[in-house]
């Protein structure tokens, strides 16, 4: 069986208060930070993107996982703000850390679960015995556009996984796996476009909670369990009210998804957000703990996981420098500076 | 200012050893009147570090707020993008300083 | 074997809109051949000191242009060691003199920088310094900022301490019709002005200029002046590219190596000279400057100069009484030789206005980079 051997993230360290765009725009802030249920998002550094916050968080996870970065043997990039449309993020990942040329690499796209499908990718390689170790990364400079409704909650961060087979490495194992996929057009970006197009109210029902919940009942049913089997569940989380209203749905108490809900702290770094939810809950996780985790990416499709964590966990635990404290290291900026950091000016 | 491809590549290994290490800063300066490239960046602060192995490097500081702008100050090497690139240019990446 | 000075010009250095590098090399050759009483024919070999006619010029093989002014096909070397490019074409024409390959040869220093823009030249500027402080962002201000901060902060100095050097500078400006600058500015007006890298400011700063100068060295005698004025000591040294590489922030290992070698081999001590031209690029720049060269102790240089110990009539070895780089203005490869001109004109008493009386030997600090090259000329009557 194969699991997760480590895990790595990164959170930019500026912080944009929505309220300080709500104001921009002449909105209430009040009711904006009600009906998302957030109330900042990270925000990148003028020079930082995909690449360099990925570099940080695998770095992060290598140093957990006490391996080489050598014996990495395959690196899947997901993305979809890598800075170039044609030069591969898992190759510049892949030299900056220093994992050599025997390795299987590509870049992979599909919104914000573009990382989980790259996991499920490994796991073939795992499964197959092609490999020992690989290392997926979901990364994203988020755009948002100016004005526009997503602008509240599009931000940056990075997660990393080093994903193995090798017994005495893991720390969750991966007790099962599925995936929900359709062709449901709620949230696409054309190719030279900057900023990406949404269909308001059709990204809900339709798009995030169909797949949502259909791939977690089939991860249930796939894997006989009930929703009290698990200790946390994980979800996507495109603003802190689709999760809580799909915990809910399933039967899941806010207990068992509360830890996960960095969104509401700094908003949807979209490929890295599922992952980054999911960190947050291996930071505090004890040994033989269920997680369910389903990731939603637009477009649209989810890819569901039953996790079952191990005595390794404690251990590597020590080795991370926890999603929590990432998010209180913050410095908050005016829109002014959002708008020249993320070079809409 | 050169920023060939080939001189990124070339320059990879060492770059990629230099990532994460930890140095104090002797000198700083906040460049006001920037380089070519450097214009949207500025005002920007430079600095010298003495590194943990006793080498001393400069580069630009990053994610830095004043009281970052002292001398002995802590900080940690960092691979960030060198500058705002022309449109069809590569993009380089180059170590930089952020404080602990 | 003595080497002798026989002609010295340079033109007005500023914005020297109209006026071409040819002109401005033509002018200077002419001007130069006149003082000597020699002709173009006289001439042996070309020396040219430039740093950037390739970077914003795109013009290489610059020898070979600046021979055209002068008419005559002889050798001709274009020299280049960033702003120390004037005083290394020196260096090398009295080398070959002595090596008794040439008898005379005119020196050249030269430099166009007001057809670019500022960010060019700025940019072009960084040349001087190394890849890691470019990649850095760090411009040529900018490194000698960070000197700056050692200094200021090791020796308690002020920033009106070191803002006495560009109020020195101004005020023997006036006195000199050559000069880019020509109004006097006081302490206040430099701390007044915007900062450029913290904690320099912009009237600490030298500016960007146009300007040509150039001098005729001999081997052998002169029909037409009876006592020439003679170079006596001609002495390089280097040090590590970057600043951060330095042994000190507080001090030019190039310059200290250089002025101690002349000194040697002219027999001199520091005190011994009356009057410098110092490669004032920032005023932080002059403050240690005389420092290194013995003038002040170390630490005191700039607060000498507040006490106007090195201002032209009131101190004891007077330094940059052409206004130095601040305010006569600093066409980079021009000024290794325009300051051989001033120093001349003192040690001939023709400098007027601003004549340091009595002046008998003098000394040139002319300075490449943050100080990776230094070449220091000692000229006597």
């Amino acid at each position: 069986m194969s699991g997760i051997v480590a895990y790595g993230t990164y959170v930019p360290k500026y912080r944009l208060k929505l309220s300080e765009i709500a104001r921009m725009w002449g909105k209430d802030s009040v009711e904006i930070e009600t009906g998302l249920r957030l109330s900042e998002k990270a925000v990148p550094g003028f020079d930082e993107d995909a690449v360099t916050m990925g570099i940080e968080a695998g770095r992060r996870a290598v140093a957990m996982a006490g391996i080489k970065s050598a014996d990495l043997q395959s690196v899947y990039f997901g993305s979809e703000s890598h800075p170039y449309a044609v030069n591969p993020s898992s190759t510049i990942l892949g030299e900056y850390l220093g994992i050599g040329n025997n390795y299987f690499a590509a870049d992979l796209e599909f919104a914000c679960k573009a990382a989980t499908a790259g996991m499920q990718v490994t796991l073939g390689l795992l499964n197959s015995g092609e490999i020992n170790f690989g290392l997926v990364v979901g990364s994203d400079t988020a755009q948002g556009k100016p004005h526009d409704a997503l602008e509240y909650t599009a931000a940056s961060a990075a997660s990393a996984y080093i994903l193995g087979n090798k017994k005495s490495e893991i720390i969750a194992n991966i007790l099962l796996m599925s995936s929900f996929s359709s062709d449901t057009p709620d949230f696409w970006r054309r190719d030279g476009e900057k900023y990406p197009s949404h269909f308001g109210r059709f990204t809900g029902e339709p798009a995030y909670f169909t797949h949502v919940l259909q791939e977690a009942k089939n991860l249930l049913v796939k894997g006989k369990f009930k929703a009290s089997d698990f200790s946390y569940c994980v979800f996507h989380m495109p603003n802190g009210k689709f999760p809580r209203v799909a915990a809910k749905k399933l039967g899941f108490s806010e207990q068992q998804l509360y830890p996960s809900l960095i969104v509401d702290k700094i908003g949807n770094p979209y490929s890295a957000s599922s992952l980054m939810g999911l960190a947050s809950v291996l930071d505090i996780a004890k040994p033989k703990q269920k997680i369910f985790f389903v990731s939603y990416g637009s477009g649209a499709g989810s890819d569901g996981f039953v996790f079952e964590t191990t005595e390794m966990l404690l251990k590597k635990q020590k080795k991370t420098i926890p999603v929590l404290r990432q998010i209180e290291d913050k410095i908050y900026i005016s829109y002014s500076q959002y708008l020249r950091q993320t070079h809409k000016i | 200012m050169i920023t060939s491809p080939v001189k990124l590549w070339r320059r990879h290994k060492n770059v990629s050893a230099q990532i994460g290490k930890k140095g104090k800063i002797l000198l700083w300066t906040i460049i006001r009147v920037p380089a070519k490239s450097f214009t949207d960046q500025a005002p920007y602060p430079v600095v010298i570090v003495k590194m943990q192995n006793g080498e001393n490097m400069i580069g630009q500081l990053v994610d830095w707020q004043e009281k970052d702008l002292v001398s002995g100050c802590e900080v940690v090497s960092v691979l960030r993008r060198l500058r705002t690139e022309d449109k069809e240019d590569i993009i380089y990446y180059n170590i930089k300083f952020k404080p602990l | 074997m003595i080497i002798s000075i026989l002609g010295a010009s340079t033109t007005k250095f500023g914005e020297l809109w109209n006026v071409s590098p040819r002109a401005m090399a033509k002018e200077v050759m002419v001007n130069a051949l006149n003082m000597s009483g020699l002709k173009s024919s006289d001439i042996d070999a070309l020396y040219v000191g430039n740093m950037l006619s390739g970077i914003l010029g795109n013009q290489a093989n610059l020898g070979s242009l600046l021979v055209e002014e002068l008419g005559v096909f002889i050798p001709a070397f274009r020299v280049e060691g960033a702003c120390a490019s004037g005083g290394l074409a020196l260096h090398n024409a009295v080398n070959s003199i002595k090596a008794g390959q040439y008898k005379t040869v005119l020196v050249l220093g030269i430099e166009k920088m007001t057809d670019a823009s500022l960010d060019e030249t700025t940019n072009a500027l960084m040349a001087a310094g190394s890849d890691e402080e470019r990649m850095a962002g760090a411009t040529f201000p900018g490194v000698y900022a960070l000197m700056a901060q050692a200094y200021m902060k090791q020796y308690n100095v002020s920033e009106e301490d070191l803002a006495s050097v560009s109020v020195k500078n101004h005020y023997h400006g006036t006195l000199n019709p050559k000069a880019q600058f020509r109004f006097p500015i006081t302490i206040n007006d430099v701390l007044k002005s915007p900062k450029i890298a913290d904690p320099l400011k912009l009237l600490d700063c030298s500016p960007i200029s146009d300007g040509a100068a150039a001098v005729i060295i001999t081997g052998g005698g002169s029909k037409k002046i009876k006592k020439p004025i003679r170079i006596v000591a001609s002495e390089i040294a280097t040090d590590t590219l970057s600043l951060h590489d330095r042994k000190s922030f507080t001090s030019l290992h190039s310059v200290v190596e250089a002025s101690h070698k002349a000194y040697k081999k002219s027999g001199l001590k520091p005190t011994d000279i009356d009057v410098a031209e110092i490669h004032d690029c920032f005023s932080i720049s002059e403050a240690i400057a005389v420092e290194d060269l013995g003038f002040s102790k170390k630490g005191e240089g700039a607060r000498d100069i507040a006490k106007e110990k090195r201002t032209l009539f009131k101190g004891d070895i007077i330094c940059n009484s052409s206004g130095g780089l601040k305010a006569c203005g600093h066409p980079v490869g021009a000024t290794g030789i325009k300051q051989i001109v001033e120093i001349t004109e003192q040690l001939r008493a023709e400098s007027g206005e601003r004549q340091v009386k009595g002046a008998k030997i003098g000394l040139t600090h002319n300075v490449g980079g943050s100080g990776a090259v230094t070449a220091i000329h000692i000229l006597r009557v």
